[in-house]
């Protein structure tokens, strides 16, 4: 059995708890033009060829064992940290079946296990996962149909019915938010997203501000930034958000 | 004592005052009292004194008249007079008094300078060959005795002393510590001018100073601030001598009874301690107008004599002080162990996260059992410090450090080109019979191993004859025996038999990473793959890789140090056992060890430029790989790779000390969630047995040094939530934001 894998991060800290290694995952069924890995478009190999004259290749079949060898590797670190792996992307519910092999592998080990997911995929996908993922961080992108479909290609409806789903079946979960003006920073979107929240019994929300460190990529993969004139949120805009959340009850990161 | 409490901003280099409780000053926490003076002393600081370096002339005047005495005293007399006819210099600002300044002198008569300089060169000069720096004086015994208790013990030792040797030695001590008393009292007398030209606080402050000075020239050291005068003073002195790397050794330590008992007694404030801590590392600056940064030990942290964690509150103050000082030159040391608080991991951590690149981070659990392995009694290697940048030391019990350069990647050379060095027409290497001779990887380690042994003998005969030509008595160190254990006791000077221990030599061995990476590379290409014969890799290294640029590729291409590959740690491994081979065979001219050491931080790259092309793929006269990192750009697997292959050898046998150099985005150490997870790693870097880690976070010039050379940064990997990518490949506009931001977004 084998994945494609765009990178492996040793050593990840932003991506879970403790010391992570996270594995970055190609192919995805959305196009969020917001975007900071663009090299996880494509379910296979991509090079970037970045201006400093460094290239990059992405995208290459490895083995589960592989895959488990290199996570492994760090148990050391996981243990002195309450770490793990986190599987990225990239979506990982593309890929499935073989994600939930190679973290079955890590739960035998004693690793924790953190899958990053849209959830815009049908939910029969998630239930390979069930069983051996200790913690879900699932994006919400948009808080409405019209504005998930246009930004990311996807259906706001099928990620909401998943959430719940994925909840009622008991899964912990963690709400990551893409701040992105213009798309989900209105006041309204976080009224929604709060219900939602709220309805799916979600304790803690991570607030991501959009950045634009991605460009370099876009333009490594002979690719138009579709970004290119948004502005980044400002830390008032910041500062109210999260305070709207505390307020109803959420742990904000 | 009271003050005005008021708080400081300083933006730009203006101050902006401010009356509240708390401010965040460069990311951090501070409560401040003192901060106007500490700024505005930088700026004294930063004027570079006019005229030349008059040491020759001044020893020439004290010595001058003793021309007819054994050379030990009349030196003794040239060197008091440094001491103790420098002028004696105060800054409007000075917490704490002590300046090299006094040693520049405007129009300097030439014909007396360049008799002067005869005068001086033909008494010896200090250098490694001499044992005559690179020190951490016994400051603990010298505050008990203070200067009047060290004048008893010198007379005490003379009327037991029969010996014309140890009573010459002993009136050589006196005649240093005259001068030094001399050097007091110029200060004092200063002080006092001060005094009368000011008003308020900063007449109050010269009329203390003044006082403490006069006090100690007599009486030993009562409060916090006349210890740190004491020794802040020793340190000048030992400057004005032309010493240098001189350590403050175990501060936290040897100060804590003087710190605890003004706090009990309301005699000093936790914010002032650091002042004065902080207005006199700020002077280690000084050491610029001689022409470059000082390395001036100070050790933090660790175990007592009695194995108790060490850490107090004087080692927080001792981190804050270094931080706020904000210059290169104090060269602090964190002792690290497995009892050691998270909290002083965590503070060390956050002054590593504003770009100074220390404290230097010290595993107890290794350094330790390598000092043991000497015979060093137990609470005495409890209680080692360092000199320099990592040179693991025993403060006050043995003569001052040498070091030397082991170049070991050159001896690929006489190996594959019959004893001839490429580079060098002038090295007679052993003729190991070439490459035709090696048909396995063992032969090829055997012989290396020959060369080695053979090139090391030479490296340290050439040390030992030079170490040897300066005889005791005519190179006596007597002022700096006074900072040493039993010498005074024994009447014997710190290079003559005074020290409990003997000498101590470090052998600096270059190129961890670029020979373990160039024997995976033979190993690999040469013997287990044949895609190459032993004599067409000899023939590419001598052309430097013209016309063999697929076998270049090639070697590159093979496993490289850092990566946790098993198949080239292995070779770390040998690197480090064949050191340690290679320097016990010999001993110091007084029955020392020979430490081997592979903590050279920058002479890499003047190491390189002597060294041919290397089988790991280096072309000739380029960097080796530096100190115990592996080779720059190499470590492509992250961070946990890297601690996993350097924890791979045994350092216990590395009795000098390693460097393990690491750089990180800025970021990284300024979240604390981040810092927690950092300290996770260091943790678990320390309990696998690594020695040694200092870090350094991107600042501006190491971006543009990162633009120019993106193959050097390759490691340095952007860790945001969700995204994956390296900081060379990021556009410069992100990169330079990276830098600026501190918090929002998590950017590192």
């Amino acid at each position: 059995m084998r994945l494609m894998v765009s990178n492996i991060q040793h050593f990840s800290v932003s991506d879970g708890p403790g010391i992570r290694t996270t594995v970055f995952l190609s192919g995805c069924n959305l196009r969020c033009q917001w975007c900071h890995n663009p090299e996880t478009w494509e379910m296979g190999p991509v090079t970037l060829h970045f201006a400093g004259g460094q290239e990059e290749k992405c995208g290459f079949l490895m083995s589960i064992s592989e895959i488990f060898e290199k996570v492994s590797g760090d148990l050391e670190f996981y243990q002195e940290s309450g770490g793990g792996i986190t599987v990225s992307g990239g979506e990982p519910l593309l890929q499935t079946e073989e994600v939930s092999e190679l973290l079955s592998c890590c739960k035998k080990a004693g690793i924790h296990t953190l899958v990053d997911t849209a959830g815009a995929l049908p939910y029969e996908r998630f239930l390979p996962l069930l069983p051996v993922t200790d913690v879900f961080y699932y994006d919400i992108k948009a808080a409405d149909e019209k504005r998930y479909r246009v930004y990311t290609g996807g259906s706001f409806q099928l990620v909401r019915e998943n959430l719940l789903r994925l909840r009622a079946e008991g899964s912990e979960v963690i709400l990551r938010l893409p701040l992105i003006p213009g798309v989900n920073t209105d006041m309204k979107s976080v009224e929604t997203i709060t219900a939602l929240a709220a309805e799916a019994g979600i304790m803690e929300i991570h607030l991501l501000p959009y950045h634009r460190y991605g460009i370099s990529k876009y333009n490594a993969l002979g690719m138009e930034y579709p970004m290119k004139n948004k502005r980044l949120v400002s830390q008032r805009q910041m500062d109210k958000i999260r305070a709207s959340y505390q307020e109803a009850g959420f742990l904000v990161k | 004592m009271k003050y005005k409490k008021y708080l400081i901003i300083i933006q730009n280099n203006t101050i902006v005052h401010c009356h509240l409780e708390l401010v965040d000053y460069n990311g951090f926490e501070v409560m401040f009292m003192w901060m106007t003076e500490i700024e505005n002393l930088r700026r004294e600081l930063s004027v570079t004194p006019a005229g030349e370096i008059c040491r020759e002339v001044l020893f020439y005047q004290g010595v001058k008249e003793y021309y007819s005495q054994p050379p030990i005293i009349a030196k003794s007399y040239g060197t008091a007079a440094v001491m103790a006819k420098a002028k004696a210099y105060l800054y409007q600002n000075d917490l704490i008094a002590g300046s090299i300044r006094g040693i520049f002198q405007k129009d300097v008569d030439a014909r007396i300078m360049g008799h002067a300089k005869q005068v001086y060169r033909s008494y010896g000069q200090n250098h490694f060959g001499t044992n005559s720096d690179h020190f951490a004086p016994d400051y603990q015994t010298f505050l008990g005795d203070g200067i009047g208790g060290t004048y008893r013990k010198i007379e005490v030792s003379r009327k037991l002393h029969k010996d014309a040797k140890a009573r010459r030695f002993l009136k050589a001590a006196k005649i240093t510590l005259d001068g030094f008393c001399g050097m007091l009292q110029n200060y004092a007398e200063e002080a006092d001018k001060k005094a009368e030209a000011e008003k308020g606080e900063k007449k109050r402050r010269f009329l203390n100073m003044a006082a403490d000075l006069r006090m100690l020239l007599t009486e030993k050291p009562t409060t916090f601030r006349q210890a740190l005068q004491l020794i802040f003073l020793c340190h000048i002195a030992f400057l004005l001598q032309d010493k240098h790397a001189m350590a403050f050794g175990r501060m936290d330590q040897f100060l804590l009874p003087y710190y605890e008992k003004d706090l009990r007694q309301g005699v000093l404030t936790r914010e002032e301690a650091v002042a004065l801590l902080t207005s006199m590392f700020i002077k280690i600056g000084e050491h610029r107008y001689l022409g470059g940064d000082d390395t001036v030990n100070i050790c933090i942290g660790g175990i007592t004599p009695t194995g108790e964690d060490a850490v107090n509150p004087l080692s927080y103050c001792i981190l804050e002080a270094v931080r706020i000082a904000n210059i290169p030159g104090p060269n602090l040391s964190a002792r690290i162990h497995e009892r050691t608080p998270d909290k002083f991991l965590d503070e060390a951590l956050k002054v590593i996260a504003t770009g100074l690149g220390y404290p230097a981070l010290m595993n107890d659990n290794i350094n330790i059992p390598a000092l043991l392995r000497h015979g060093y009694a137990r609470e005495d290697v409890n209680d080692y410090c360092f000199v320099g940048c990592v040179e693991n030391f025993i403060p006050g019990k043995q003569p001052p450090w040498s070091d030397g350069r082991f170049n070991v990647p050159m001896y690929f050379e006489p190996l594959l080109f019959h004893g001839k060095a490429l580079l060098h027409p002038d090295y007679i290497g052993l003729d190991t019979g070439g490459p035709e001779a090696l048909k396995t990887m063992k032969d090829f380690l055997k012989a290396f191993h020959r060369q080695l042994a053979y090139g090391f003998s030479e490296y340290y005969m050439f040390f030992n004859n030079e170490n040897d030509r300066y005889q005791s008595e005519n190179y006596a160190q007597p002022f700096l025996s006074l900072f040493c254990g039993d010498c005074i006791e024994r009447g014997r000077d710190i290079r003559d038999g005074g020290a409990k221990y003997p000498s101590a030599h470090g052998a600096g061995c270059m190129g961890i990473a670029t020979v373990a990476d160039s024997l995976a590379a033979v190993d690999k290409l040469v013997y287990q793959e044949k895609k190459y014969t032993l004599c067409q890799l000899a023939e590419a290294i001598r052309v430097n890789y013209q016309g063999y640029e697929q076998m270049r590729e090639d070697l590159l291409a093979a496993p490289k140090y850092g990566n946790d590959d098993d198949f080239v740690d292995r070779y770390a491994i040998w690197y480090v056992e064949e050191m340690e081979r290679l320097v016990s065979e010999y001993r110091t001219r007084d029955g020392g060890p020979v430490y081997a050491a592979i903590a050279s931080n920058v002479q890499n790259i003047s190491a390189g430029r002597e060294v041919a092309a290397t089988p790991d793929g280096r072309r000739c006269g380029e960097a080796l790989s530096d100190a115990a990192s592996p080779m720059h750009g190499m470590d492509r697997e992250g961070i946990t790779a890297v601690v996993k292959s350097t924890t791979k050898p045994d350092f216990r046998l590395i009795s000098c000390g390693t460097v393990l150099n690491q750089k990180l985005t800025p970021g990284l150490l300024r979240k604390d969630e981040y810092r927690k997870k950092f300290a996770a790693l260091l943790r678990v870097y320390f309990k696998r047995g690594g020695q040694e880690m200092q870090m350094n976070c991107v600042s501006r010039e190491m971006l543009k040094d990162a633009m120019e050379h993106p193959e050097n940064y390759r490691s340095l990997v952007v860790r945001v939530s969700g995204f994956s990518a390296y900081f060379v490949e990021l556009d410069p506009a992100v990169q330079l934001d990276i830098l600026k931001r501190t918090e929002h977004g998590g950017a590192v």
